[in-house]
């Protein structure tokens, strides 16, 4: 299989001109996937929570990127405190 | 969906942000060196995009977030064949399907394409950052 998403890297420029910076911040990914956003953000990020219920790509991506704690959990299961996180990204999963 | 973006707004910062990024409801479609050659069936995935861009305006008229920012961009994915691509779609998106006379279409195109093109499927994608404004108790 050679599929390709998104060689362009559009996704990514949308983020930045967003005007998002991850550096530094505590981030909560809901529905990572395989980590094809997380990549982007994961090394410089303060910490990286992801979360996707779907336990083959969680467990690619906690050996792609072994700073990101992933977890194969839906959102309706996630336990965080109050006010615990910097940025919430929906990864196309609303 | 809804209850998804309250339980993101407990969560975050009162300075911080939540971000989505979903496909618009424009059909995806497939592409031969950037000739249109038809749409992907999506099954029901044009609704669950409604469905995600209506539940961001429910909590943005509730006073849970104001927008910030919208950034529309195309995303594309690429396959070496177009029976590649379509199994792609097939396997990873939910419901989704490519006709077979888009396939065969597709294919011909491809014939006709100069060395190095490969086939792709496009989809319109809106990303938006919300910032959050008011406080749920309890």
């Amino acid at each position: 299989m050679a599929i390709d998403e998104d060689p362009e890297g559009h996704e990514a420029a949308a983020l930045a001109s967003a005007g998002l910076s991850f550096m530094s911040r505590r981030v909560l990914e809901i529905g990572c996937g395989d980590g094809r956003l997380t990549k982007h953000f994961a090394r410089v990020a303060a910490s990286v929570l992801a979360i996707d219920p779907d336990r083959e790509a969680i467990a690619q991506l906690a050996g792609d990127l072994p700073m990101v704690d992933a977890r194969p959990i839906a959102v309706d299961e996630l336990v965080l405190p109050a006010h615990s996180v910097d940025l919430v990204l929906f990864s196309w999963s609303l | 969906m809804v209850d998804a973006l309250r339980r993101a707004h407990r969560m975050v910062t009162r300075n911080g942000a939540v971000v989505d990024v979903h496909p618009t409801d424009a059909p995806a479609s497939m592409e031969v060196g950037a000739h249109v050659i038809g749409d992907v069936d999506a099954g029901d995935a044009p609704l669950r995009h409604v469905a995600a861009e209506a539940a961001l305006k429910i909590t943005v008229d509730t006073g849970l977030f104001e927008v910030d920012t919208v950034v529309g961009f195309d995303f594309y994915t690429y396959g070496d064949t177009v029976e590649e691509l379509r199994d792609y779609i097939v396997e990873n998106w939910r419901n989704a399907r490519i006709d077979d006379d888009v396939v065969e279409r597709a294919e011909r195109a491809l014939r006709g394409a100069r060395v190095g093109v490969r086939p792709c499927v496009l989809e319109r994608v809106c990303l938006t950052t919300l910032r959050p404004i008011a406080r749920i108790e309890g």
